[in-house]
């Protein structure tokens, strides 16, 4: 079977992991709702025009029987090709510009309390969370936010341009090397969303996503308050095979002699909704085939196969990865 | 009169006849490929333009195979990948522009009443190095070295090796060569449009189509060169390491961006306004009147044509650009639905005032307005910068963009197939096959991009080469890869239509529709365009000027004869078609297919860095050209005069303005300067991105490069005194004056080149050092390129071709050296001044 | 020396308004965007960009109805009305008038369209 045949299977039980919306028109987010609305105003107002247009087209085509004077003809043209689109038009125009520092408030996003700087990489995201207090905390691919509160997000990239986006939350902004971007986002409601890089990237720009997950702004706390420390690390042999294979050279775990930095951080795995940038469901079996022939499941992903270890050091790996909670 | 009389007459006129018909045959045999001749050139160029349309296609439906269901492994990433980077790259370069170069080519001199493009060979070498280029682009994905980063090649996934393969230089270099003949035929649809329109056919007479062209060739001249000025940088990084889009010397990838949708925007409406124009050549015909609202159209052409320039940064919404730039850039993308409105009006009221004929053609037309109606109607969605954050490089815009596309472009040229497919074998397009063709490509378009908007709002993004179950993308996708098959079908109904053998049908009428327009005068078995130039004084002269076609195949109007065995055409003034000149165009030649073959192997030697290839191809391509020049232009007439019929005698040569060889020139130079502009426009794009652009490193030597500037000034006025010199009839002292410029210019040219070389700036180690090269040797590259004219005007003037009266070439230099000065004077100041000065 | 120019026999006449058009657009854009990446060089504030915006508009308004009275008059300040197809220079020159004129509208909406991101945007926000 073909080399995505693992990727059903696996999608399958992801399903239940983007628990909440997936969709630009479900918005869980202050932009997006505000977009939402705009959208919904254009499209009705779209309809109605379609409508019109093409009835006139198909009556003048179809069904027209007296001829029209020019100088009438002349003032459809007029009334229907300038005036009305260039009153409808300035009206949309105005609403948009409106709209418009409203949705990314830069200056007050400033002073939020939480920023968190996500890089871009082929094909994977790294992700530093910055609260206003307290050391900074490192992650990858996957972002938590709290609802309820405003977060800034500075966006890198480290090697092509990236785009990132969480449709239900807002709309999407560049991630360009040698550019800083920001971003502004307010979470409404909770839930678990799925973000796509949304510029082509390179062979597996379709591999690379990320989970968004908006909690309630107690419960991110005590989640950022735990990723701050070294996850209790179960079953040593894992870890030591985790070390001695080398993969401590590329990825950093907290807490641990791991201090690659090429990779990502893998510190708290196990807490993570998805593994392999936001594709495979957090199962010790989707880990282990990871570890095992990551070009199968990402190609063009920059990490070397595995599958020359012994089937069990593997899974032990898995397993003790997916035990950092 | 008698019949003695009546008697020579005839056979007077069947000699002239047999004589024009010798004149404008074409070469049989394999010498078949060498013609000229507008009617065979735009056959092809149309036969091969679809023919990589239908490849592209091909592309696009094993792309919706691959798409159809989740985790699918049809196709791996790396072809998927080449596949949507060649099918957007075939579609825009190899169909979209091309097809409606071919139909103007094709359609434009029987419908001005003229004989023949005023540069027939320039188009003939349009054809060959457009078709090299594309068969070499296409066929790199036969071995697997296609381009795979997307037809708007990103930097740095693009420049960067690590990243991207040969395919990207493959892209680069043979589309550079694609845009150069996209240029050369808008300089010919320029000078053809303007100046060579049958006499009486004043600008307010002009059929709406050459209007159009006129327009669209215009846009390719400032849309164009802002992308060859983009491809430059990007080859200059690929091949040398200059840093321009790499951050970590200063580079920066948003430079390519704008450079790119530069082009890019307008690109979308050069493709779509000639489709608009094949519109306004039907719609009147089967309403059977005369358009309502011709000046509307005027007004939405140039409106267009404007407005399309201010739209490009909204390609670029989501690149954290200030929003206040944003702004003025969804303003001017919601202002551009203006004139489109104004041009979907015009045609429902041109049928609102008579009574349609619902043909076939006229089918195609209105389901194609209907979708490019919704397509518009997203675009005034996505214009807006809000709503884009959300849409932008989602399926919603992969929808938007066919929907503009196909129904603004795809089914107005099938229409315009139908339509004017008795032009080329005096047979008709089967009217069943028409219908089932257009219901196909109807409801298989529909079912195939309407689903895309839902799939796009859910969250789907573009290029992706496969997609997770379960999260809301599946039936969509189903029902979009169902819709493209269904499509496929009517598309293949149409070529079945085109293809199958109609030598048993009978020949059509010359004018099936009852058009009122002039091409449909010419007849498909000849050469010649008209077999003689009538006199035009109506919009619809087939309506209007009851005998006109007798009387023009009778030869009654001018030129009927060829007796000095030239092709000739008019030449007549811009604003009331005046007749001014003769003009006898080049005819059958072997140096355009020779000068396009070895350009073409100049560019793709390059590609594979075959350096000593790459030199014998330019050196043989250069010799070409100057044997073309030499042989085929300027030509001094035997006689002064020539009388044309109509007791009407017009002069056989001009120079200056009055000549087209000045326009063309005039043209291309306007062109090689919006080249430069984006050049330096790139210049002080470093400069707003860096506190300090210089990067600490000395710019280059101000005194020189004010020397550099001061010597190409009169190396300039050096060249505008030989030509004052020679119309004087001082041949000695303009050559003289001829060398001397020679020489200020090789001393310009090296003053020019101390000025970076001296502080020792190297290219490779900053963008600052770069950019300033970049413009140094652009410059240069324009003083060898002068220093050659100077050389050639020399060269005529011993050899008795260039004399104080036929001095076209001289002056045809001299205004390249207008552009040349401009060029070099703000070069030579910003690069020596401006660092000094901030 | 007239202040108001004798009509001109010349195609290009048709393009001043979109010119005046294309001008405008690229000051303010140009303006606005020098002004975001280097404000330190003009040391102004953005509401000074603004009211430049604001000069320009009036500026180009200006022009454009300028070119739209003359077009006016070329087309004999509306007394005959399209189409304007007969084969003579004066059908020509009223075609040309009032295409012009059309154009001058076009434009005129055009350049207020580009002038109001200025009316409602304060800063550059980035």
């Amino acid at each position: 079977m073909g080399q995505y045949f693992s990727l059903s299977a696996a999608s399958f039980l992801l399903a239940s992991g983007y628990a909440g919306a997936r969709s630009v028109l479900e918005p869980a987010g202050e932009e997006a709702q505000q977009i939402a609305v705009l959208f919904w105003v254009m499209l009705s107002g779209g309809a109605l025009i379609w409508l019109g247009v093409v009835g006139l087209l198909l009556h003048s085509a179809l069904f027209n029987r007296r001829r029209l004077a020019e100088k009438s003809a002349s003032r459809i043209i007029l009334w229907g090709g300038v005036v009305f689109p260039s009153v409808t038009l300035c009206a949309l125009l105005a609403y948009a510009l409106w709209l418009m520092p409203g949705l990314r408030p830069f200056a007050q996003a400033s002073s939020a309390a939480l920023r968190i700087e996500v890089t871009g990489r082929q094909f994977w995201w790294e992700v530093v969370y910055h609260p206003s207090q307290g050391p900074p905390v490192a992650s990858a691919n996957e972002i938590r936010l709290p609802v309820g509160e405003r977060v800034e997000l500075t966006l890198k990239s480290a090697d092509v341009i990236h785009s990132f986006w969480i449709p239900p939350l807002g709309g999407k902004m560049d991630m360009i090397p040698g550019r800083i971007n920001r971003l502004s986002l307010k979470a409404t409601k909770p839930g678990v969303f799925r973000g796509p890089c949304a510029e082509y990237c390179g062979t597996s720009h379709a591999l690379m996503a990320f989970s968004a997950v908006a909690m309630e702004p107690e419960a991110f706390r005590s989640w950022l308050a735990a990723q701050a420390i070294p996850a209790p690390s179960a079953g040593a042999s894992g870890s030591a095979l985790f070390l001695r294979h080398g993969c401590g050279s590329c990825h950093f775990v907290a807490g641990t002699d791991a201090r690659g930095t090429i990779g990502p951080d893998l510190s708290h795995l196990g807490s993570r909704v998805t593994v392999g940038a936001g594709i495979l469901p957090n199962t010790e079996d989707a880990v282990a085939r990871f570890i095992a022939r990551p070009e199968l499941i990402k190609p063009g992903s920059s990490m070397p196969a595995f599958d020359m270890l012994p089937p069990g050091d593997v899974r032990a790996i898995a397993a003790w990865l997916r035990g950092l909670q | 009169m008698s019949a003695a009389v009546k008697e020579r007459s005839r056979e007077e006129y069947k000699a002239q006849e047999e004589r024009l018909r010798t004149v404008w045959a074409n070469p049989t045999g394999w010498r078949y490929w060498t013609s000229v001749n507008n009617f065979q050139i735009g056959l092809w160029y149309g036969s091969a333009a679809f023919a990589f349309m239908l490849f592209a296609g091909a592309l696009a439906l094993l792309m919706r195979l691959q798409l159809a269901v989740p985790d699918n492994d049809f196709l791996s990433a790396e072809f998927f990948n080449q596949a949507f980077t060649l099918h957007g790259t075939v579609m825009m370069f190899l169909f979209a522009v091309p097809i409606f170069e071919a139909v103007a080519i094709f359609l434009l001199p029987p419908m001005l009443g003229a004989r023949e493009m005023p540069f027939p060979r320039l188009g003939a070498f349009s054809f060959w190095s457009f078709f090299l280029g594309g068969i070499f682009v296409c066929g790199s994905i036969f071995f697997n070295a296609a381009p795979s980063t997307g037809w708007f090649m990103y930097p740095p996934l693009a420049t960067d090796k690590e990243f991207s393969g040969i395919g990207a230089d493959i892209w680069l270099l043979g589309l550079s060569f694609i845009e150069v003949a996209s240029i050369a035929a808008a300089v010919e649809l320029i000078v053809g449009i303007m100046k060579c329109r049958a006499p009486g056919m004043r600008i307010n007479l002009m059929p709406l189509f050459a209007w159009y062209l006129l327009i669209v060739a215009g846009m390719i001249l400032f849309a164009f060169p802002p992308l060859i000025a983009g491809d430059l940088l990007f080859e200059m990084e690929r091949m040398f390491d200059w840093p321009f889009f790499d951050a970590a010397r200063g580079g920066d990838p948003l430079l390519w961006q704008h450079l790119f949708w530069i082009f890019g925007h307008p690109e979308v409406y050069i493709i779509f306004l000639p489709a608009i124009a094949l519109m306004a050549m039907i719609v009147p015909t089967f309403s059977q009147r005369p358009i309502v609202g011709y000046s509307w159209i005027v007004l939405a052409a140039v409106g267009t044509g404007f407005l399309s320039f201010g739209l490009w940064v909204h390609h670029m919404f989501a690149t954290g650009l200030p929003q206040i730039s944003l702004a003025f850039f969804s303003a001017a993308s919601e202002a551009v639905a203006i004139p489109t409105g104004v041009q979907i009006f015009v045609f429902i009221a041109t049928m609102l005032a008579g009574r349609v004929i619902f043909s076939t053609p006229m089918l195609f037309g209105a389901g194609g307005l209907a979708i490019f109606v919704i397509g518009g109607l997203t675009g005034v969605m996505v214009a807006l910068a809000p709503f884009d954050w959300q849409a932008h490089d989602t399926y919603f815009v992969v929808a938007h963009l066919h929907y503009v596309l196909i129904g603004g472009m795809l089914f107005p040229v099938v229409a315009g197939l139908y339509y004017y497919y008795p032009l080329i074998d005096a047979k008709q397009l089967s009217d069943r096959l028409g219908r089932l063709a257009f219901w196909l490509m109807f409801c298989g378009f529909n079912i195939a991009f309407f689903p895309m908007h839902l799939s796009g709002l859910r969250g789907m993004p573009r290029r992706v080469f496969t997609y997770p179950t379960e999260i809301g993308w599946d039936w969509l996708n189903l029902i979009s890869t169902a819709g493209a098959f269904i499509f496929a079908a009517g598309v293949l109904v149409v070529v079945l239509d085109v293809l199958r053998p109609k030598h048993r049908q009978p020949r059509g009428e010359l004018n099936p529709w009852n058009a009122g327009t002039l091409e449909w005068i010419s007849e498909p078995e000849e050469n010649w365009g008209v077999r003689s130039i009538p006199i035009v004084r109506s919009r619809y002269p087939l309506w209007d000027q009851k005998d006109l076609a007798r009387k023009v195949n009778e030869g009654r109007y001018y030129l009927p004869d060829a007796e000095e065995g030239w092709r000739e055409g008019l030449v007549t003034s811009v604003l009331d078609a005046e007749p001014i000149q003769v003009l006898r165009v080049g005819g059958t030649s072997y140096v355009t297919i020779v000068s396009a073959l070895s350009l073409g192997a100049a560019f793709i030697a390059l590609t594979f860095h075959w350096w000593i290839a790459t030199a014998l191809a330019a050196i043989i391509c250069f010799c070409a050209v100057i044997y073309w020049l030499w042989t085929g232009t300027g030509e001094i007439p035997e006689k002064p005069e020539k009388n044309v019929g109509l007791g009407l005698s017009l002069p056989l040569y001009a120079s200056g303005p009055d000549s087209v060889g000045w326009w063309a020139m005039f043209i291309t130079m306007v062109g090689d300067g919006t080249a430069f502009a984006s050049l330096v426009f790139g210049y002080f794009f470093y400069w707003t991105i860096h506190a300090d652009f210089t990067a600490g490193i000395a710019g280059p030597d101000a005194v020189w490069s004010l020397v550099a500037a001061i010597l190409f000034a009169a190396a300039w006025g050096l060249m505008v005194a030989a030509r004052t010199f020679n119309r004087r009839g001082a041949t000695a002292a303009m050559r003289g004056l001829l060398v001397l410029s020679l020489l200020t210019t090789v001393g310009a040219s090296a003053a020019g080149l101390a000025g970076p070389w001296s502080p020792g700036m190297e290219p490779t180690r900053h963008v600052y050092p770069a950019i300033v090269w970049i413009l140094v040797l652009w410059v240069l590259a324009h003083g060898a390129v002068g220093t050659v004219m100077q050389a050639y005007c020399l060269a005529r003037s011993l050899a008795g071709r260039l004399t104080p009266k036929h001095d076209m070439d001289l002056g045809n230099v001299v205004l390249y050296w207008h552009f040349l000065l401009v060029t070099a004077v703000i070069t030579f100041t910003i690069i020596g001044l401006f660092p000094a000065a901030m | 020396m007239r202040l108001i120019p004798k009509q001109i026999e010349t195609l290009w006449t048709l393009f001043t308004a979109p010119v005046v058009w294309a001008a405008h657009f690229l000051v303010c854009y140009l303006g606005a965007a020098i002004y975001c990446a280097k404000p330190e060089l003009v040391g102004l504030s953005f509401s000074a960009v603004r009211a430049g915006i604001a000069a320009a508009t009036v500026i180009a308004l200006s022009l454009i109805a300028l070119s739209a009275w003359l077009a006016w008059r070329q087309w004999g300040f509306g007394t005959d009305d399209p189409p304007h197809d007969d084969p003579t220079r004066r059908d020509r020159t009223l075609f040309q008038g009032f295409a012009t004129l059309l154009l001058s509208g076009l434009s005129f909406i055009a350049v207020i369209f580009t002038a109001m991101p200025a009316l409602f945007l304060t800063e550059c926000i980035r």
